[in-house]
């Protein structure tokens, strides 16, 4: 087993020891993104913090959330709102 | 063509919900021009995807998107039955286009790379940390000495994989033969006992990093 230097910045310190209660399951946050984005673009805040805690914790839920939160701002023909997982 | 699809409208509207599902299920003529349609929505979402992760629009990311789109609708129809009607119809949709797409452009960009599933031995590399981390030096110490002590083996290979290695979780659920899931769990585990130390450890206020 090889032991390589691997550098320790503020970025992967915050990915070595961020929050991720409460639990959601990467199943679980592709069953609920649909009506969590609907949420977020009709203007609620924080509609589900589970979702919103997993999308800062998962990068591959968080990049496939953004496609979904763009494509149905469009469709409801609204402005993509900043969100905390970008 | 007459089109099945919602135009603008309210989050929620029962009868665009109706008419999709409707449409989809009952063979014929209203079918098929559904099934057209949807293939069109699950296209654009595979596109948009493959586009965000960086893949230029060549014959490849077109060709990637549509197999996506394929595969989505396929998986989609089989689905059909469990759309309960909380988001448009659409939106739905949308996200089986964007997870086969994702999955599939995170494979193609990995399949030539080599997952190194070693040791850690994290340095610090001279940048300010969090402002209500301790130094630096002794943070990476006490992580290094908890990545060692209170990870079990399969959580260290986890967590240096997916957090410093930045190897996608679907890439690594692939090359271990388990799924994203799984891996997601691992993490949270991990992170969890990694917290626990360093909070015992007077590293972490109890306060800081809450969500």
């Amino acid at each position: 087993m090889n032991m390589q230097d691997r550098p320790l910045g503020p970025d992967i310190l915050a990915r070595l020891t961020v929050n991720t209660e409460p639990w959601l399951s990467c199943d679980d946050c592709f069953r609920h993104v649909d009506e969590y984005v609907e949420r977020l673009l009709a203007g609620a805040t924080d509609p589900m913090p589970a979702m919103r805690v997993h999308l800062r914790a998962c990068p591959a839920c968080a990049e496939e959330a953004q496609t979904v939160l763009e494509l149905a701002a469009e469709d409801a023909g609204v402005a993509v709102p900043a969100v905390e997982w970008q | 063509m007459t089109t099945v699809g919602p135009g603008p409208a309210p989050v929620t509207t029962p009868v665009e919900q109706t008419d999709w599902v409707a449409a989809l299920s009952i063979p014929g003529p209203l079918q098929e021009r559904a099934l057209v349609e949807l293939h069109a929505l699950l296209l654009r979402a595979a596109r948009r995807q493959v586009q965000r992760m960086g893949l230029r629009a060549t014959h490849v990311a077109e060709e990637l998107a549509n197999q996506a789109a394929d595969e989505a609708l396929m998986t989609l129809l089989g689905k059909l039955h469990t759309f309960e009607g909380r988001s448009r119809f659409t939106t739905w949709a949308y996200k089986f286009a964007v997870l086969q797409a994702a999955t599939a452009v995170r494979t193609l960009a990995w399949q030539d790379r080599e997952i190194h599933l070693d040791g850690l031995d994290l340095v610090p590399d001279g940048r300010p940390g969090p402002g209500h981390y301790a130094e630096a030096v002794d943070l990476a110490q006490a992580l290094r000495a908890a990545v060692d002590t209170e990870l079990t083996s399969h959580q260290r290979r986890i967590v240096i994989a997916l957090l410093v290695d930045e190897v996608p979780i679907d890439v690594l659920a692939q090359r271990l033969g388990t799924n994203r899931n799984a891996l997601y769990k691992a993490l949270h585990d991990a992170r969890k006992r990694l917290r626990a130390h360093l909070r015992e450890t007077g590293f972490l206020d109890d306060q800081a990093g809450k969500p």
